[in-house]
């Protein structure tokens, strides 16, 4: 509360300033019109040898603000202490290199447009930088209610205008995914790109076809593997497996938009109503069929949460979320289930039905009945043998070592690939040489220099590889709760003071797009190309401070008049 | 050994147990970055994040947790794990096998080939073999183990193809029991450039002792008194000298077990081999107490444990230490 009303007044100043500003002589800048030095400014940043490529880009960054009269250092931290500093304590750190990975439910643009700047979550949620902007919360809000996939672009569009215009990230790009697989073993046509994801996919593992002998996929992880469980978001690996076990009502199609899957068709029969026709003839792993019940089990048990002991207890906090919209659903016809909302969701289709994993309740009722009393999650449960109803079959996992799953042959899309093989490779340099001698024959994570494996390509003809622009993108934060940062002329004309495409050169190695958005490129239909800009306009960055009446003074940047330091000189 | 001294001994070892445990318990506990971290990319709510740590008794006072641990370890219970939502105990059990082949293949390597070469070397005492044997044996034990054991992957797997490139298995191989995975050719072939890689780091230790204790040895009366009885040089070296140089080789063996089932994380890592090293990293960098705890206490306890068979090892090959209270 006092940090908003805080903002404001600080807003308020700023414009005055700027008022003063052209009242008085321009260009004749001199001491007694600047206020205190700007505080040195610390810029947190992961290791140069835990992220390269960040650190690089933080160097490079910094070095065009030192030419602004910025005093600047960058300090490394390893990733729990920057967690730490930069979540916990919220107004205790300057700025840092940060970044959201993509993820296909965010093939919606809602996560990032909600929960990256409304205000609601600038306390403890995900706007950890502090944004605070009337007119961006009621975008942000409107967009949600908005069925009408039009409208609610426009809508879309105009919120990235408002970010692009304030600043509150510097955005400097979306990354490439570079991956490879074995055309030896895979055939070409049947590999699939999918937006902003990569070749590494559910369309991919379920397609793929082969075109010799071998009839498994022996792909990599460098990650290790910790559960496999339909009601918890473990990691990024573990989500391979989850996809692929368990179906959905619907999944993200290749262009990144809601199709339907276990459904055959799904309709808004007005703004808080859906209904969704379900496949005939689904059956569970264990061979049992797919009941309507256990279709509307799926979604309640999500929700389910007891008080224990005084404190509440969500069984499953992780998918909670992704149902409390969801007023009542009930099967309303032999093959119909109807969903009615509390109020209209339109991201309903990718955050909820593409989301949700279809679960037996013959299985899991009775593990909920085992918790109950107990102040524990669903999370904790791994099944010794998951039941999915989904394309491939738990076979095997070793951990540390190896996932097994088999073809599900009953299923409607029942893969070509026999088996699906992943290891967890955790030496970077051994996974290319696994590539290169055949024992992979699908890189599913490379985090290394693309170029290397670029040049492996060519080097081995049969090696294919493929870079994909990510939904995700990487920036620097600034803490707007600090000064200058409040200020957004001081933000644009750091942010102005960045050159993207040197950047993603230099530091990407060309494997990266420049980025002003939080919506990826990789979206079209949702970005908003007019946010396109270059940046690294050094006498344009000079201009914007003057303007807004900031000083350099022998080579110090100091505050416009009559504002003072509040963090100590 | 007298009973008396063992009794102290394992006094001792239940002292150093207890010390390790408490150091552990409050070492994570105090370190930067909580188990909450690992969850930050998933958008908790407050409520949510409050009862993740009341899930995992991280709301009670420290000094109440401790008494909770203990209570727990009595009981066998090393607690579940904040990542993995499994038994610590299963984890580790599930990585430990691994780490014990590895770490027993390559010290029985490195000990039997230090044992032999150190008793070769000291017999060439003075000799251009011994110029050329020592630098090779510093340079060996004194290279990197990532380096040595990329160099392997790059030569052994990448180019001549004769092992695999990681794993401790083949990809989707399949067997009857964990026993018959680790007695297949299949697990051996994929222990052997890891195995060696550690080998060849710890044969040094075993191969510098066993020299110097044999260049001792071969001024003792006995020996000299076996060749005025004009016994052959080998059987000199190997039969007599070399018998009571071996000594302290025991000990270090027994020693060594402990030091390795812990120190395996690098070469755990550049051959993908799972063990206990690399739970353990992942444990630590996630913030995971429970694992880590798990993980430190069982290396400290087959450590502890080593140092206690070595003693009492001492005292059964050397006649001349006993344990009685007054030597």
């Amino acid at each position: 509360m006092t940090g908003i009303s805080r903002r404001y007044i600080l807003k308020a100043g700023t414009a005055l300033g700027a008022v003063g500003l052209l009242s008085g002589l321009p260009g004749i800048a001199s001491a007694q019109q600047a206020g205190d030095r700007i505080r040195k400014i610390v810029l947190v940043a992961r290791p140069q040898a835990a992220d390269t490529q960040a650190y690089q880009a933080a160097e490079l960054i910094v070095q065009a603000w030192r030419q602004l009269g910025l005093d600047i250092e960058i300090r490394a931290m390893p990733r729990p202490q920057q967690s730490e500093l930069v979540w916990f304590n919220r107004d205790r750190w300057d700025m840092t290199m940060w970044q959201m990975v993509g993820r296909p439910e965010r093939s919606d643009p809602d996560e990032l447009v909600f929960n990256l700047f409304h205000s609601s979550v600038a306390a403890r949620g995900y706007n950890f930088v502090g944004y605070v902007n009337p007119e961006y919360d009621r975008l942000a809000e409107q967009q949600r209610l908005e069925t009408d996939e039009e409208k609610r672009r426009t809508i879309i569009r105009q919120a990235q205008e408002i970010i692009a215009r304030d600043q509150p990230y510097f955005f400097l790009v979306f990354p490439k995914w570079t991956l490879a697989y074995d055309s030896r073993v895979w055939d070409p046509a049947s590999i699939v790109d999918q937006k902003g994801i990569g070749i590494r996919n559910t369309w991919t593992f379920i397609q793929a076809r082969p075109v010799g002998s071998q009839q498994d996929m022996i792909l990599n992880t460098n990650e290790e593997v910790r559960r496999m469980n339909p009601l918890y978001i473990s990691g990024a690996t573990d989500s391979w497996m989850t996809e692929l076990i368990w179906d959905r009502l619907m999944r993200i199609d290749k262009d990144g938009r809601p199709v339907p899957w276990a459904a055959e068709s799904v309709r808004w029969v007005n703004p808080t109503r859906i209904e969704c026709v379900i496949r005939e003839g689904m059956k569970w792993h264990d061979g049992r069929p797919v009941t309507m019940e256990d279709i509307v089990f799926s979604f309640t048990a999500p929700a389910l949460e007891e008080e224990v002991g005084g404190r509440r207890v969500q069984r499953s906090p992780n998918y909670k979320p992704f149902v409390e919209n969801i007023k009542e659903v009930k099967a309303t016809g032999p093959r119909t289930i109807t969903f009615d909302l509390k109020e209209p969701q339109s991201p309903f289709l990718t955050s909820t039905l593409a989301k949700i994993n279809l679960i037996p309740k013959h299985v899991w009722q009775p593990i909920l009945d085992g918790l109950k009393g107990k102040p524990e999650t669903v999370e904790q449960v791994q099944e010794e043998r998951p039941i999915g109803s989904g394309p491939f079959k738990y076979v095997r996992w070793r951990t540390r070592e190896e996932v097994v799953l088999e073809r599900n042959p009953e299923h409607w899309a029942a893969p070509k690939m026999n088996r699906w093989i992943l290891r967890i490779v955790p030496n970077q340099e051994a996974t290319l040489g696994m590539l290169r001698r055949g024992e992979l024959n699908f890189l599913g994570a490379y985090r290394g220099d693309p170029e290397v494996l670029v040049e492996m390509g060519k080097e081995l003809s049969h090696i294919r590889v493929v870079s994909t622009t990510d939904m995700g993108f990487q920036f620097v934060a600034p803490n707007l709760r600090r000064k200058p940062f409040d200020d957004p002329a001081f933000r644009r004309a750091l942010s102005t003071a960045i050159n993207r495409t040197q950047m993603a050169q230099a530091a990407w190695n060309g494997f990266a797009d420049p980025a002003n958005s939080h919506v990826s490129n990789a979206l079209p239909f949702w970005f908003n190309e007019s946010t396109n800009w270059i940046g690294g306009d050094m006498a344009e960055a000079r201009r914007i401070l003057e303007q807004a009446g900031y000083r350099n003074i022998r080579g110090r940047l100091h505050y416009p008049a009559g504002v003072r330091e509040p963090h100590g000189g | 050994m007298g009973g008396r001294k063992l009794l102290m001994r394992v006094w001792h070892t239940a002292f150093v147990l207890w010390a390790v445990i408490t150091i552990l318990f409050l070492m994570f506990r105090l370190m930067p970055g909580t188990p909450l971290d690992a969850y930050l990319d998933s958008s908790l709510t407050p409520e949510e994040q409050e009862q993740i740590l009341a899930q995992f008794g991280l709301d009670q006072p420290l000094w109440k947790q401790y008494l909770i641990y203990w209570a727990n370890l009595f009981q066998g219970n090393l607690g579940k794990s904040f990542h993995y939502r499994q038994d610590v105990f299963w984890l580790l059990m599930a990585a430990f096998p691994n780490t014990l082949a590895l770490t027993m293949f390559s010290l029985i390597i490195a000990y039997v080939f230090g044992v032999l070469a150190g008793a070769f070397l000291a017999w060439k005492r003075g000799t251009w073999i011994e110029g050329i044997g020592i630098p090779i044996v510093l340079t060996s034990r004194a290279a990197p183990e990532f380096w040595l054991g990329m160099v392997f992957l790059a030569m052994f797997s990448f180019s001549l193809g004769w092992f695999p490139s990681g794993g401790a298995n083949s990809p989707g191989a399949e067997f009857p029991s964990e026993l018959s995975r680790m007695l297949s050719a299949d697990f051996f072939r994929h222990l052997a450039l890891p195995a060696l890689t550690l080998a060849l780091y710890l044969q040094g230790l075993p191969l510098l002792l066993m020299r110097s204790n044999m260049l001792e040895v071969m001024q003792e009366d006995f020996v000299t008194m076996a060749r005025m009885k004009g016994l052959s040089e080998w059987s000199i070296v190997m039969r007599h000298a070399a018998r009571n140089a071996l000594l302290p080789v025991a000990t270090a063996f027994a020693l060594g077990i402990g030091s390795s089932v812990g120190g395996n994380v690098v070469v755990e890592t550049v051959f993908s081999w799972p063990g206990l090293g690399r739970l353990l990293v992942s444990a630590v960098s996630a913030a995971d107490y429970p694992v880590a705890q798990g993980a430190f206490l069982l290396i400290a306890v087959v450590q502890v444990v080593m140092n206690l068979v070595a003693d009492i090892l001492y005292a059964v090959l050397d006649p001349r230490v006993t344990h009685t209270a007054h030597g």
